[in-house]
Protein backbone atom coordinates (compact mmCIF):
# COMPACT_ATOMS: atom_id res chain seq x y z
CA UNK A 1 0.00 0.00 0.00
CA UNK A 2 1.21 3.45 -0.83
CA UNK A 3 1.70 5.87 1.97
CA UNK A 4 0.77 9.50 1.50
CA UNK A 5 4.42 10.39 1.15
CA UNK A 6 4.98 7.86 -1.61
CA UNK A 7 1.96 9.13 -3.47
CA UNK A 8 3.27 12.67 -3.24
CA UNK A 9 6.63 11.56 -4.61
CA UNK A 10 4.96 9.68 -7.44
CA UNK A 11 2.85 12.70 -8.30
CA UNK A 12 5.88 14.94 -8.37
CA UNK A 13 8.22 12.56 -10.24
CA UNK A 14 10.13 15.55 -11.52
CA UNK A 15 13.84 15.21 -12.01
CA UNK A 16 16.47 17.89 -11.65
CA UNK A 17 16.96 20.46 -14.36
CA UNK A 18 20.31 21.57 -15.66
CA UNK A 19 19.58 24.86 -17.28
CA UNK A 20 22.00 26.75 -19.55
CA UNK A 21 22.70 30.08 -17.83
CA UNK A 22 21.20 32.16 -20.61
CA UNK A 23 18.31 34.66 -20.49
CA UNK A 24 16.70 32.92 -23.48
CA UNK A 25 16.31 29.76 -21.34
CA UNK A 26 14.36 31.43 -18.53
CA UNK A 27 11.05 30.24 -19.95
CA UNK A 28 12.23 26.66 -19.34
CA UNK A 29 12.87 27.46 -15.68
CA UNK A 30 9.34 28.89 -15.40
CA UNK A 31 7.84 25.82 -17.09
CA UNK A 32 9.77 23.51 -14.76
CA UNK A 33 8.62 25.45 -11.70
CA UNK A 34 5.04 25.67 -12.91
CA UNK A 35 4.97 21.95 -13.67
CA UNK A 36 6.25 21.15 -10.16
CA UNK A 37 3.71 23.49 -8.55
CA UNK A 38 0.81 21.97 -10.52
CA UNK A 39 1.96 18.43 -9.66
CA UNK A 40 2.21 19.41 -6.01
CA UNK A 41 -1.32 20.78 -6.07
CA UNK A 42 -0.99 24.52 -5.63
CA UNK A 43 -3.91 26.52 -6.99
CA UNK A 44 -3.51 28.47 -10.24
CA UNK A 45 -2.57 31.79 -8.65
CA UNK A 46 -0.01 30.19 -6.37
CA UNK A 47 1.47 28.20 -9.27
CA UNK A 48 1.94 31.49 -11.11
CA UNK A 49 3.58 33.07 -8.05
CA UNK A 50 5.82 30.05 -7.62
CA UNK A 51 7.04 30.24 -11.23
CA UNK A 52 7.43 33.99 -10.86
CA UNK A 53 9.72 33.64 -7.81
CA UNK A 54 11.78 30.87 -9.42
CA UNK A 55 12.22 33.05 -12.49
CA UNK A 56 13.62 35.81 -10.25
CA UNK A 57 16.05 33.42 -8.55
CA UNK A 58 17.30 32.03 -11.87
CA UNK A 59 17.60 35.53 -13.31
CA UNK A 60 19.77 36.51 -10.32
CA UNK A 61 21.88 33.38 -10.82
CA UNK A 62 22.39 34.22 -14.51
CA UNK A 63 23.18 37.87 -13.82
CA UNK A 64 25.25 37.67 -10.68
CA UNK A 65 26.25 34.04 -10.22
CA UNK A 66 28.33 31.54 -12.18
CA UNK A 67 27.26 28.39 -13.97
CA UNK A 68 28.99 25.02 -13.57
CA UNK A 69 31.77 23.86 -15.94
CA UNK A 70 29.11 22.99 -18.53
CA UNK A 71 27.53 26.43 -18.38
CA UNK A 72 24.52 25.26 -16.39
CA UNK A 73 22.59 26.33 -13.31
CA UNK A 74 21.00 23.50 -11.31
CA UNK A 75 17.34 23.37 -10.34
CA UNK A 76 15.74 20.70 -8.17
CA UNK A 77 12.48 20.19 -6.31
CA UNK A 78 11.67 18.54 -3.01
CA UNK A 79 8.60 18.05 -0.87
CA UNK A 80 8.69 18.19 2.89
CA UNK A 81 5.52 17.97 4.95
CA UNK A 82 3.08 20.18 3.11
CA UNK A 83 5.68 22.37 1.52
CA UNK A 84 7.14 22.41 -1.97
CA UNK A 85 10.71 23.66 -2.25
CA UNK A 86 12.58 24.49 -5.42
CA UNK A 87 16.33 25.03 -5.16
CA UNK A 88 18.32 27.13 -7.59
CA UNK A 89 22.06 26.54 -7.34
CA UNK A 90 24.86 28.38 -9.06
CA UNK A 91 28.60 28.18 -8.52
CA UNK A 92 29.46 31.77 -7.92
CA UNK A 93 30.63 33.45 -4.77
CA UNK A 94 27.72 35.37 -3.32
CA UNK A 95 28.53 39.06 -3.26
CA UNK A 96 25.40 40.43 -1.67
CA UNK A 97 22.23 41.95 -2.99
CA UNK A 98 21.33 45.60 -2.97
CA UNK A 99 19.47 46.62 0.19
CA UNK A 100 16.02 45.09 0.26
CA UNK A 101 13.46 47.82 -0.14
CA UNK A 102 15.56 49.95 -2.48
CA UNK A 103 12.66 49.77 -4.88
CA UNK A 104 14.13 51.96 -7.58
CA UNK A 105 17.35 49.99 -7.70
CA UNK A 106 17.32 47.33 -10.38
CA UNK A 107 19.08 44.80 -8.21
CA UNK A 108 17.38 44.01 -4.97
CA UNK A 109 13.90 44.27 -6.41
CA UNK A 110 14.03 40.65 -7.57
CA UNK A 111 14.92 39.29 -4.16
CA UNK A 112 12.30 41.45 -2.45
CA UNK A 113 9.65 40.14 -4.85
CA UNK A 114 10.64 36.54 -4.15
CA UNK A 115 10.14 37.03 -0.43
CA UNK A 116 6.73 38.59 -0.98
CA UNK A 117 5.25 35.71 -2.97
CA UNK A 118 6.91 32.75 -1.25
CA UNK A 119 6.29 31.37 2.24
CA UNK A 120 10.04 31.01 2.78
CA UNK A 121 13.18 32.04 0.92
CA UNK A 122 16.49 30.63 2.14
CA UNK A 123 19.87 31.69 0.89
CA UNK A 124 22.55 29.04 1.40
CA UNK A 125 26.04 30.33 0.78
CA UNK A 126 28.64 27.61 0.38
CA UNK A 127 32.37 27.77 -0.32
CA UNK A 128 31.88 27.34 -4.05
CA UNK A 129 28.18 27.69 -4.60
CA UNK A 130 25.11 29.76 -3.82
CA UNK A 131 21.70 28.13 -3.45
CA UNK A 132 18.38 29.87 -3.13
CA UNK A 133 15.63 27.66 -1.71
CA UNK A 134 12.11 28.83 -2.46
CA UNK A 135 9.25 27.24 -0.53
CA UNK A 136 5.51 27.46 -0.74
CA UNK A 137 3.00 25.51 1.31
CA UNK A 138 -0.23 23.98 0.10
CA UNK A 139 -3.10 25.98 1.56
CA UNK B 1 13.17 31.70 -25.57
CA UNK B 2 9.68 32.54 -24.34
CA UNK B 3 7.14 34.23 -26.58
CA UNK B 4 7.67 37.98 -26.65
CA UNK B 5 6.91 40.88 -28.95
CA UNK B 6 7.39 44.62 -28.96
CA UNK B 7 6.35 47.15 -31.57
CA UNK B 8 5.31 50.71 -32.25
CA UNK B 9 1.71 51.51 -32.88
CA UNK B 10 2.32 53.63 -35.99
CA UNK B 11 -1.32 54.60 -36.50
CA UNK B 12 -1.24 56.84 -33.46
CA UNK B 13 1.79 58.86 -34.38
CA UNK B 14 1.32 62.09 -36.23
CA UNK B 15 -2.43 61.81 -35.87
CA UNK B 16 -4.58 63.99 -33.67
CA UNK B 17 -2.44 63.21 -30.64
CA UNK B 18 0.64 64.90 -32.02
CA UNK B 19 3.99 63.55 -33.04
CA UNK B 20 5.43 63.52 -29.54
CA UNK B 21 3.25 60.67 -28.29
CA UNK B 22 4.32 57.12 -28.97
CA UNK B 23 2.36 53.99 -28.17
CA UNK B 24 4.56 50.95 -27.74
CA UNK B 25 2.96 47.55 -27.47
CA UNK B 26 4.84 44.85 -25.57
CA UNK B 27 3.31 41.43 -25.09
CA UNK B 28 4.02 37.83 -24.22
CA UNK B 29 6.57 37.01 -21.54
CA UNK B 30 8.52 40.08 -20.42
CA UNK B 31 11.54 38.54 -18.73
CA UNK B 32 15.29 39.16 -18.69
CA UNK B 33 15.52 37.97 -22.31
CA UNK B 34 13.04 40.69 -23.28
CA UNK B 35 13.78 43.57 -20.89
CA UNK B 36 16.95 44.84 -22.66
CA UNK B 37 14.85 45.21 -25.82
CA UNK B 38 12.14 47.11 -23.92
CA UNK B 39 14.75 49.47 -22.54
CA UNK B 40 16.35 49.88 -25.95
CA UNK B 41 13.08 50.47 -27.81
CA UNK B 42 11.83 53.05 -25.31
CA UNK B 43 15.26 54.69 -25.25
CA UNK B 44 15.19 55.03 -29.03
CA UNK B 45 11.81 56.76 -28.94
CA UNK B 46 13.01 59.20 -26.28
CA UNK B 47 16.19 59.86 -28.32
CA UNK B 48 13.99 60.55 -31.31
CA UNK B 49 12.28 63.32 -29.37
CA UNK B 50 9.22 61.55 -28.03
CA UNK B 51 8.27 62.98 -24.66
CA UNK B 52 5.06 61.14 -23.92
CA UNK B 53 5.02 57.36 -24.07
CA UNK B 54 2.27 54.85 -23.58
CA UNK B 55 3.45 51.28 -23.03
CA UNK B 56 0.55 48.94 -23.67
CA UNK B 57 0.99 45.67 -21.77
CA UNK B 58 -2.52 44.33 -22.40
CA UNK B 59 -1.08 41.29 -24.18
CA UNK B 60 1.66 40.56 -21.63
CA UNK B 61 1.29 37.26 -19.77
CA UNK B 62 4.32 37.68 -17.53
CA UNK B 63 6.60 40.44 -16.27
CA UNK B 64 9.70 40.11 -14.11
CA UNK B 65 11.73 42.53 -12.00
CA UNK B 66 14.11 43.38 -14.84
CA UNK B 67 11.28 44.42 -17.19
CA UNK B 68 9.68 46.41 -14.35
CA UNK B 69 13.13 47.92 -13.76
CA UNK B 70 13.34 48.92 -17.44
CA UNK B 71 9.93 50.62 -17.28
CA UNK B 72 10.78 52.40 -14.01
CA UNK B 73 14.14 53.58 -15.38
CA UNK B 74 12.59 54.86 -18.59
CA UNK B 75 9.76 56.57 -16.69
CA UNK B 76 12.34 58.30 -14.50
CA UNK B 77 14.32 59.35 -17.57
CA UNK B 78 11.33 60.81 -19.38
CA UNK B 79 10.07 62.53 -16.21
CA UNK B 80 13.23 64.65 -16.27
CA UNK B 81 12.26 66.06 -19.64
CA UNK B 82 9.97 69.03 -20.09
CA UNK B 83 6.43 67.67 -20.43
CA UNK B 84 7.69 64.12 -20.32
CA UNK B 85 5.50 61.27 -19.15
CA UNK B 86 5.39 57.48 -19.39
CA UNK B 87 2.13 55.64 -18.80
CA UNK B 88 1.51 51.91 -18.71
CA UNK B 89 -1.70 50.30 -19.92
CA UNK B 90 -2.84 47.09 -18.26
CA UNK B 91 -6.54 46.17 -18.27
CA UNK B 92 -8.33 44.91 -15.16
CA UNK B 93 -8.69 41.46 -16.77
CA UNK B 94 -4.90 41.06 -16.72
CA UNK B 95 -5.02 40.20 -13.04
CA UNK B 96 -1.68 38.43 -12.92
CA UNK B 97 0.30 41.37 -14.24
CA UNK B 98 -1.56 43.75 -11.94
CA UNK B 99 -0.81 41.43 -9.01
CA UNK B 100 2.92 41.61 -9.80
CA UNK B 101 2.71 45.41 -10.04
CA UNK B 102 0.99 45.42 -6.67
CA UNK B 103 3.63 43.15 -5.11
CA UNK B 104 6.39 45.26 -6.63
CA UNK B 105 4.77 48.44 -5.38
CA UNK B 106 5.28 50.37 -8.59
CA UNK B 107 2.19 52.57 -8.20
CA UNK B 108 4.29 55.45 -6.91
CA UNK B 109 6.80 55.08 -9.74
CA UNK B 110 4.67 54.42 -12.81
CA UNK B 111 1.07 55.35 -13.63
CA UNK B 112 -0.93 52.28 -14.69
CA UNK B 113 -4.15 52.82 -16.64
CA UNK B 114 -6.76 50.22 -17.48
CA UNK B 115 -7.17 51.21 -21.12
CA UNK B 116 -5.33 53.02 -23.85
CA UNK B 117 -8.18 55.52 -24.16
CA UNK B 118 -7.83 56.36 -20.47
CA UNK B 119 -4.07 56.81 -20.85
CA UNK B 120 -4.63 59.06 -23.87
CA UNK B 121 -7.08 61.19 -21.89
CA UNK B 122 -4.54 61.50 -19.09
CA UNK B 123 -1.88 62.67 -21.54
CA UNK B 124 -4.28 65.11 -23.17
CA UNK B 125 -5.04 66.66 -19.77
CA UNK B 126 -1.36 66.73 -18.83
CA UNK B 127 -0.25 67.97 -22.22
Amino acid sequence: MNTAVERTDAELAIGDLRLPAQPAKLNLAREYAHHAAVAFGLDADRCYEFAFAVNEAVTNAIRHGRPDAHGDIHLSVSVEDDRLTLSVCDYGKFSGYAPIGAIDADRGRGFMLMTRVMDAVQLCIGAGSTTVRLSKARL
Amino acid sequence: MGFFYIGDEAAVEGASHGADIAVIVAGGELDFAASPQIRERLGERIEAGVRRLIVDLSGATFIDSTAIGALVAMAAQVDELDGGSLLVVCPDENRRLLRIFEIAGIESLIAVHSSRAEAMRELAVAG
